[in-house]
């Protein structure tokens, strides 16, 4: 008997250091994904390689109180920060983003705009959370940077 | 005369042998009197025990009384300890079986726990060099929007988005 519930103590010891460990895992990084997104009342995208922002992004963006009808996705990029790091993104000629893990899905996004601080954004981002920085553009558009945590 | 032959005579006297034997029996008797003197003394002692034999009738049926008994030998003597072999899977499936269930219940509740866990709390900390910026959260849609007065139209997009966004 007692060597039963020692093996299953064991047993039990390791499936919990396992899932531990994998939960630790999850957490010290974060895996993120930057749009940069062009809002606009025109139904044509710039160029036929933007194409339509992905639709959860656009129904959240159209519940905004924003004039635009349509979401174009100039461009896409994917990144990992480690807990405690820090990655710059550049999301346009003039647009970068400088994003801190500081841990528990908690982020600091710096704006830069022509390698100048413009502001600094600390927030929860888990995942399903939309971290959206945006401003008017030229022709009554606006351009959006979407920041968000993937699998 | 010797044991066999008298268990013989015995067994002749309870009509336990086949015919040939008995005959057998019965011929050696006729010429033995000292088989037939035995044989004589075994009937006797038949018949005595036989008129001596107190005439008992079972309060109940002939086989429900011997299963009384029977069943009280049993109770009283312990059965035989049957050795168990177990086998490897056997072995296993005891241990994982309860191992499983218990690992089952804990990621149940773990779930549980996150799922009533409070959402998180969307502190927030914003720090702008554009006096006209604003912040809008939308907690139903999970979604900050950090709208931005400057630099429009020149140091995000470089002024002419289609021609100067990035492709």
């Amino acid at each position: 008997m007692t060597r039963k519930l020692t093996s299953v103590c064991l047993l039990w010891i390791c499936a919990t250091t396992f899932f531990l460990a994998a939960a630790r895992t999850d957490a010290a990084e974060m895996k993120l994904e930057a749009q940069l997104v062009w809002g606009t009342n025109d139904s044509q995208p710039l160029k036929p390689k933007h194409k339509a922002v992905d639709a959860d992004v656009a129904a959240k963006l159209k519940k905004l109180p924003f004039k635009w009808e349509h979401y174009f996705e100039i461009r896409r990029k994917e990144f990992t920060v480690p807990e405690g790091g820090e990655r710059t993104i550049e999301m346009s000629g003039q647009c970068q983003i400088k994003v801190k893990n500081l841990g528990k899905s908690k982020v600091e996004v710096h704006l830069l705009g022509r390698g100048k601080p413009v502001g600094r954004i600390g927030q929860e981002l888990p995942k399903g959370e939309l971290l959206v920085t945006g401003g008017n553009a030229e022709n009554l558009t606006a351009w959006f940077v979407v920041l968000k945590q993937i699998d | 005369m010797n044991e066999e032959q008298q268990l013989k005579l015995q067994a002749f006297l309870d009509g336990e042998l086949p015919e040939s034997e008995a005959r057998e029996v019965a011929g050696w008797v006729a010429r033995d009197a000292e088989a037939t003197a035995l044989l004589g003394e075994l009937r006797n002692t038949r018949q005595a025990l036989a008129d001596f034999e107190p005439g008992l009738k079972l309060p109940e049926p002939r086989e429900f009384y011997w299963s009384k008994i029977e069943r009280e030998i049993q109770r009283l003597e312990p059965p035989p300890r049957v050795e168990e072999t177990i086998s490897l899977f056997t072995l296993l499936r005891r241990l994982l079986a309860p191992a499983g269930a218990v690992a089952v219940l804990a990621i149940a509740g773990l779930l549980a726990i996150n799922q009533f866990q409070p959402g998180p709390s969307m502190e927030m900390e914003v720090a702008l060099s554009d006096s006209g910026s604003f912040t809008y959260r939308d907690q139903s849609e999970g979604m900050t929007v950090v709208w931005l007065s400057y630099p429009a139209e020149n140091q995000f997009t470089d002024a002419a988005v289609p021609d100067t966004l990035p492709q």
